[in-house]
């Protein structure tokens, strides 16, 4: 009994400590009411994060925090686990942020976003990508800025092509099918990918909407209807099952992330993949890659209708229910800021959006990767994403994989994704 | 009839078990009964709130007729009989092992218990590192020893994926229905074996006549718990596949997650969530009634 | 032969339990040997096929980048050590008599009341994870510990219960009706006589409820946010979009694992004990 009566005053002490250091904090909040205090949702880095979070323009951001009189607070996730976070929030009518970084989900949580984009000033607007624009306007009004151009490009190990007898990347499907198969040898394959997240911008359904624009196709026509029953949508899904059966490296299926991929393509396993302009330093890095020095990159192959890409919609928005949205709009334009861009750029490896940071000597020379994904962007990269986007993606995607897994012809399965999408899009009415 | 005495019992117990059944009733209460009512609502997140609409029994009709949910639920039936069979099949045996004196040592409870202590995701994330097509300890054992040729990929077909799925959670669960199950064989009397071997009966013989039946109800709790438990997997699926390859590994509950948090169908997963939670209590009462008639030890 | 040979068996069945038993230690085993050993070794040795065991690459870096990194590690074992250790508390103050009430203390509909208990695990997760969240903010307690303390009420409070109901029972009626004789009422039994001798399966029921609110990992992920962010939940933060520092990961999940590894070291006999005796008469 004794010991009963001393376990409990002690666990007792301790909540009462616990529920102290909870309010504790809340008084610590008070204390700043006078300054504009500012809540930013957004991924961890490695993965596109903003000054204060990632490690670059620090100075900047100290000096622009003092001159503006705000406080930002930081709140990181894992970059998976960004969307259902936000989802939950906004289901709960309780999301706190300002600003909020968005991947592909405007349209999805549009009722929740303020269309602050008309109101930035008018020479940051026309520096960046008309394009970009795409995936951040929802019925007609813009909501986001992407603030780094991420396209998919092609990387590829310029020794293994070399010793191959290929003097130059892939320039259209043929080759990239040929070249794939030819470098398939040593135990090594020519093309490596990440299938297993079906859903989402990375994932297979949007790899394979990269080749759908380059056979010439499009996603939706009428009423926002499904229209990629085509042969476009056909041929493009027939790409990807030629390029597994060419020598597309087997644990593909498997790789969740683009990460688990780039790891084998930067052990020397695979010659070719799709990837994004972000990892070209990590590929230079000799910690991290056995092909330092051999990485080279070029515009994708090009399919029937030209090459095409897909837009990584690395995005910030800003909440509507946002208590200072002058404020935010103002960190916005300051992580827009043609240094703060730069910066990015050379000390984090996002390449920048604005088109003239990213034609700025400087970087072009720290990043090669710049030119080429310049020039990509000369040439479509819709992502397609619209407010059921998730879903959509979700149930192309997994009629991929069964396609790429040899489950079902191609035909079969762009039929039945069609019809998925068709009823999704209905069901939204 | 309940005296004075028995009465004053019965309301000091009252007293005492008020207080837990508040608790639970919050937390649970009010979110079960919501859950439910949000399974007969279309809910769809519009204009920066919630926009319910009262469809009925629409989202239960859709259940019937969703493929996506049907190749779900099958492997989901999958699963749980597997892993029913494998944990308990396999807890048995190792708790007849463990109950010879040769495995009353101490050290062999502690193997037991920290693949139970372990958090699931936890287990996710060591699995998912050991079986990795590129890096694996598994590949490279097995490459070393011969035995393959090149690096497989464990999760890279729906198959493959399911069954490795049912790998890691097998390995987890098998210590707790080991210890179930041993606690029930160290009840069995002695004096009872005794008798078999005095009256000559082999130890096959023993153990069909005498252990078996004394530990059937420990067996049928087993099941009942072990069915429990795989129809709530989510941490490994979530850490390991997320569902794929090819919704090869998509069990009910992550549906319901996934359609819930993903798609933010949440009226369609709260139906989905719900039918799951009927088909679990239906199962469990099932399995009580078909453990009655008990049967006393020994007896045959 | 003896009884005693008659139970051990002859050599093949003695041979068959050596290597039963081995199999078992094996297959138990060397995945946290693993674990550890992947904690230990730098990356490049991790990626290496196959992977590169030598005593060289063996480092601290993993540990002291899991520790000192933005996900914050160590305020989530902060957390997860409130949350469980208030947890467990609750649960046993709150689940005690309740258990002693429907074990002795002719409680109406006690069976009906304690299988409505055993009913509530049924339930999937997901069935109540939004409205319970609708709940929850709109009560302004997101991202709290002790929130979530109370919330994993919803499991622990069902298993203490349980536990400690089947141990009440199969306490022999005796000692009780003694304790009556001399007067004791059903207060003064429980904490006097009853109480004392059930310090076993109570702390099989606090180690079974802290280590179940330790492990937790899908309401942590919806009814948390910054602060009060469980040891779960960063570990699942190391599978980020672009890279797995496998190394890394395994150090985190070490941490992670070391303290209910520990625990359930020192209290496997209560443990094993809270499994013999509760379970049985559930």
């Amino acid at each position: 009994m004794q010991s009963n009566i001393s376990r409990r005053l002690v666990l007792k002490s301790a909540a009462l400590t616990a529920a102290a250091a909870a309010t504790g904090s809340l008084f610590g909040s008070y204390a700043q009411a006078e300054e504009a205090a500012l809540s930013v949702f957004g991924p961890l880095p490695p993965d596109p994060a903003p000054p204060g979070a990632a490690k670059f323009a620090e100075a900047a951001f100290e000096a622009w925090k003092a001159a503006n009189g705000a406080s930002v607070n930081y709140e990181l996730l894992a970059w998976p686990q960004l969307h259902d976070r936000m989802a939950t929030a906004f289901a709960s009518g309780s999301a706190p942020w300002d600003i909020m970084y968005m991947c592909g989900w405007v349209p999805e949580f549009e009722s929740f976003l303020l269309p602050f984009v008309d109101s930035l000033p008018a020479d940051l607007i026309a520096d960046l990508p008309e394009s970009s624009f795409k995936t951040v306007t929802s019925n007609g009004k813009r909501y986001g800025t992407v603030f780094t151009l991420s396209l998919l490009t092609l990387f590829y190990n310029k020794e293994h092509l070399e010793r191959a007898g290929f003097k130059e990347p892939p320039k259209n499907w043929d080759e990239f099918k040929r070249y794939t198969k030819e470098l398939t040898r040593d135990g090594r394959f020519g093309y490596v990918a990440n299938y297993a997240e079906a859903a989402g911008i990375g994932g297979a359904a949007s790899y394979w909407m990269a080749f759908l624009q380059q056979a010439g196709g499009t996603m939706f026509g009428e009423g926002g209807l499904p229209v990629f029953k085509s042969d476009a949508g056909v041929d493009a899904l027939q790409m990807m099952i030629d390029l597994m059966a060419s020598g597309t490296e087997p644990g593909s299926i498997s790789y969740a992330g683009i990460n688990d991929a780039s790891n084998v393509f930067m052990s020397g396993r695979a010659s070719m993949m799709m990837n994004w302009p972000y990892m070209w330093n990590p590929a230079q890095d000799p910690k991290q890659s056995q092909i330092v020095g051999k990485l080279a990159a070029s515009i994708l192959p090009a399919g029937p209708a030209g090459t095409a890409s897909i837009d990584g919609t690395d995005t910030w928005t800003i909440s509507k229910a946002s208590t200072n949205p002058e404020k935010a709009r103002k960190l916005i334009e300051f992580y827009l800021d043609k240094d703060v861009q730069k910066r990015q750029a050379l000390d984090t490896g996002w390449l920048p959006s604005r088109l003239s940071v990213l034609g700025d000597p400087e970087v072009q020379a720290k990043l090669p990767i710049a030119k080429v994904v310049l020039d990509q962007a000369q040439h479509p990269y819709d992502s397609f994403v619209t407010a059921d986007y998730t879903q959509v993606s979700q149930a192309i995607g997994t009629e991929v994989q069964k396609a790429l897994q040899g489950q079902k012809t191609a035909v079969e399965a762009i039929t039945e994704a069609h019809e998925l999408v068709t009823a999704i899009v209905k069901r939204r009415g | 009839m309940a005296t004075t005495f028995e009465k004053r019992r019965q309301n000091v117990g009252v007293l005492l078990l008020t207080p837990a059944l508040i608790v639970i009733a919050a937390i649970l209460g009010y979110p079960i009964v919501r859950s439910a009512l949000l399974a007969f609502q279309d809910v769809k997140l519009r204009a920066g709130k919630l926009d319910q609409v009262w469809v009925g029994l629409g989202n239960f009709r859709r259940i019937f007729s969703d493929e996506g949910l049907q190749h779900a639920a099958l492997n989901t039936l999958y699963f749980s009989v597997m892993e029913v069979i494998l944990v308990v099949g396999i807890g048995l045996v190792l708790a007849l092992l463990l109950n010879q004196p040769q495995g009353r040592g101490g050290f062999l409870k502690i193997l037991l218990v920290i693949p139970w202590a372990i958090a699931p995701v936890a287990n996710a994330v060591l699995w998912k590192w050991i079986l990795s097509s590129n890096y694996g300890v598994l590949n490279g054992l097995l490459k070393s020893l011969g035995l393959i040729d090149n690096y497989q990929v464990w999760l890279g077909t729906p198959f493959s994926a399911l069954n490795f799925l049912l790998l890691v959670d097998v390995w987890k669960s098998i210590p707790f229905v080991t210890l179930l199950l041993l606690a029930a064989l160290q009840r069995v009397p002695v004096v009872l074996h005794r008798a078999a071997f005095m009256d000559g009966a082999s130890s096959f013989q023993s153990f069909r006549h005498i252990t078996l039946p004394a530990i059937k109800d420990a067996i049928g709790i087993a099941v009942i718990l072990q069915t429990i438990w795989s129809l709530r997997v989510f941490d490994i699926v979530f850490v390991l596949t997320r569902g794929g390859p090819a919704d090869g590994t998509v069990l009910l509950n992550f549906l319901a997650y996934r359609v819930t948090f993903n798609f933010l169908d949440i009226g369609y997963g709260a139906a989905i969530a719900n039918v799951i939670f009927i088909l679990t209590f239906a199962l469990a009462i099932s399995y009580l009634w078909l453990l009655k008639p008990k049967t006393t030890v020994g007896a045959e | 032969m003896s009884f005693q040979a008659y139970r051990t068996g002859g050599p093949a069945k003695r041979i068959g339990v050596y290597i039963g038993l081995t199999i078992f230690v094996v297959w138990s085993i060397a995945p946290i040997v693993w674990l550890v050993l992947s904690s230990v070794l730098e990356q490049s040795a991790l990626i290496a096929q196959p992977p590169d065991l030598s005593p060289s690459n063996f480092t601290r870096e993993n540990f002291v980048a899991v520790l000192a990194s933005a996900s914050a590690l160590g305020r989530g074992v902060l957390n997860s050590l409130i949350v469980s250790l208030f947890s467990t508390a609750l649960a046993l103050t709150l689940g005690a008599p309740a258990a002693y009430a429907l074990a002795r203390l002719s409680v109406p509909y006690s069976n009906v009341i304690g299988f409505i208990i055993l009913a509530t695990q049924m339930l999937p997760g997901i069935a109540i994870a939004i409205p319970l969240f609708l709940l929850i903010s709109y009560l302004g307690l997101i991202d709290s510990v002790l929130t979530l303390g109370v919330v994993y009420l919803s499991f622990n409070l069902p298993i203490v219960i349980w536990i400690l109901r089947g141990f009440f029972l199969s306490i022999p009626i005796g000692i009780e009706k003694a304790a009556a004789v001399d007067g004791a009422g059903p207060l003064r039994t429980l904490w006097y006589v009853v109480l004392p001798i059930s310090i076993p399966p109570m702390g099989a029921a606090a180690v079974f409820a802290f280590i179940e609110a330790w492990n937790e990992f899908f309401f942590a992920l919806i009814l948390t946010r910054q602060s009060a962010q469980t040891v779960p939940l960063a570990i699942a933060q190391f599978a980020g979009q672009y890279q797995t520092v496998f190394g890394q990961m395994m150090a985190a999940a070490v941490i992670s694992v070391a303290p209910v590894i520990v625990i359930a070291t020192i209290f496997r006999d209560q443990i094993i004990r809270g499994f013999a005796d509760g379970m049985m008469k559930g």
